[in-house]
């Protein structure tokens, strides 16, 4: 279990003595599980959950892009549904199930749907592919035979300026079908 | 991009949140889901004082039918509503709009009904950076005195982007508000005012708790059409939905609505009511009644959204047209 503390901390001084923002410092406890492991940490309100995952976790696996819900680049699974974590207030997960990208697969032994990326060159710069991976990981819970209009329609939250989609598509549908490498020498 | 900082309440129950929006007033901000709420805190639109989260609260979930009606809880998930067999059955033009809100991983999940229906009015002047809009003085939406979208405009003139509230608009909802004192039930023509500033009549301390929607009887269809530049994540330029009844081959019962357009979705009352009696495959009257609409949308219409205000018009004619079509196809193909 990770525990962090740093509560505790008030405004004193003028600013307190004039009543400003006193409430502003405020850290209040919030306690969810990460990967399957708990974590219980003091923050402020106003964080995200993507602030809370990259800066107090130090999982950096899950990127910010616009920071806006409108690049998918943050996605994580929120009890085991996408949800973007730039505009998920850290709060409002308090003992829900969070799944990052660095929960999918061990060092050296990727996740299928990873390895089916990497096989399909579905992966160029990367930024997106996080986000991208688990909008995905969240589409095959629900639905684990979609169709190629299913998987457009799942991903439609995610861009990717690389690839085209077209790659990302295939490496999807080769999981989907067990017909992608890994599965094959397996 | 950092948000405000802002005391967090999260209350156990309904009464618990009554009591608390009734306390803290305007200094307040409810958050559902949180999908567009965030952008405006982050975007500086917003500062509350307190943002009270609805996430510890039960029974504003879930669709139920009722006497006739078909009761949304304000709370439920959009992917609900989307998945949900009362819906699909009875009001497709609701299914589609909540289809084309955002993206399934984005909003489908987190965003609810009543925040759709709350979606504040936007404009391509206004929904924007705090650096950005530093460098003008103050919209009228920003309690300023200037409209950057039309000039000399006494009033904001943003507008009302909302599918939802679009396609609840053609189908006729009541909104039901809940506060300490009681409830109160308003027809979703009046909870929405029209007016950019102020664009919902919900008092400090209210809460949207439910949507009523009646039940469309006999050979009833409905339908949403929405034009956006990109297929997902993309609010409306224009969107238009149409609700009617086919009664022996005539229309009947037409009610349209076009949002995109003003501050609320405009319910075209005399377009609709042209077409009432007329055959339905009447191309005639559908085009004139479409090109009726085109000219009563427009005259609300200004240049404040992605895309030229001419094309916004123009497509008007075009949606409404599609939607009075695909209605009338629901009603006589697999409802009839």
């Amino acid at each position: 279990m990770i525990v962090k503390e740093g509560a505790g901390e008030s405004v004193t001084g003028p600013m307190a003595k004039r009543g400003i923002k006193r409430f502003m410092k405020k850290k209040i406890p919030l306690s969810f599980t990460v990967n399957g492991e708990e974590v219980e940490l003091y923050i402020s309100p106003n964080r995200t959950l993507l602030e809370v995952l990259r800066e107090e976790l130090e999982l950096t696996g899950t990127k910010e892009g616009c920071g806006e819900g409108v690049c998918g680049s943050c996605t994580v699974l929120c009890d085991g549904v996408p949800v973007r974590s730039c505009l998920t207030l850290a709060m409002e997960v308090d003992r829900h199930d969070i799944t990052t990208v660095e929960g999918l697969g061990e060092q050296g032994e990727p996740d299928p749907l990873q390895q089916s990326f990497i096989d399909h060159g579905a992966v160029q710069c990367g930024f997106c592919t996080p986000g991208m991976l688990m909008s995905v990981k969240g589409l095959l819970k629900r639905n684990p035979a979609p169709g190629e209009e299913e998987i457009r329609r799942g991903i439609s939250g995610n861009i990717c300026r690389c690839t085209g989609y077209t790659k990302i598509v295939e490496a999807v549908t080769a999981v989907t079908t067990g017909s992608n490498r890994k599965n094959h020498e397996g | 991009m950092i948000i405000p900082e802002f005391e967090y309440v999260a209350p156990g129950d309904l009464q618990e949140a009554l009591d608390c929006l009734a306390s803290h007033g305007e200094e307040a901000v409810v958050l559902a889901g949180g999908t567009d709420l965030l952008v405006r805190l982050k975007q500086r639109l917003l500062k509350p004082r307190f943002v009270v989260s609805l996430k510890n609260l039960r029974g504003l979930e879930g669709i139920h039918k009722k006497d006739g009606v078909i009761v949304l809880g304000a709370m439920t998930p959009l992917v609900e509503v989307l998945e949900s067999e009362t819906v699909g059955k009875y009001l497709p033009a609701l299914k589609q709009a909540v289809e084309k809100i955002g993206a399934p991983s984005i909003q489908h999940f987190r965003g609810t009904i009543g925040g759709n229906l709350c979606l504040d009015t936007r404009c391509l002047f206004y929904n924007q950076s705090q650096f950005w809009r530093s460098g003008r003085t103050p919209c009228h939406k920003d309690s300023g005195k200037t409209c950057y979208a039309e000039e000399n405009s006494d009033r904001c003139r943003s507008a009302n982007q909302s599918d939802g509230a679009c396609a609840l608009m053609a189908l006729g909802c009541d909104v039901v508000l809940a506060s300490t004192g009681g409830q109160r039930v308003l027809p979703v023509g009046e909870f929405l005012t029209g007016k950019g500033e102020s664009p919902f009549s919900i008092e400090p301390g209210e809460l949207v708790v439910e949507l009523r929607v009646p039940e469309p009887g006999e050979g009833a269809g409905s339908s949403f059409q929405k034009i956006t530049q990109r297929s997902a994540i993309d609010f409306a330029l224009v969107s238009a939905a149409v609700s009617l009844r086919v009664q022996g081959g005539r229309f009947g019962g037409v009610r349209i609505s076009v949002g995109g357009a003003g501050a609320a979705p405009l319910f075209l009352k005399e377009a609709s009511a042209t077409l009432v009696g007329k055959p339905i495959d009447d191309n005639r009257s559908i085009d004139a009644t479409s090109g009726l609409a085109r000219k009563h949308a427009s005259a609300f219409m200004v240049e404040n959204l992605g895309s030229s205000l001419e094309y916004r018009q123009k497509m008007v004619h075009v949606l409404v047209r599609r939607g009075i079509k695909e209605a009338v196809a629901m009603a006589t193909g697999c409802c009839g």
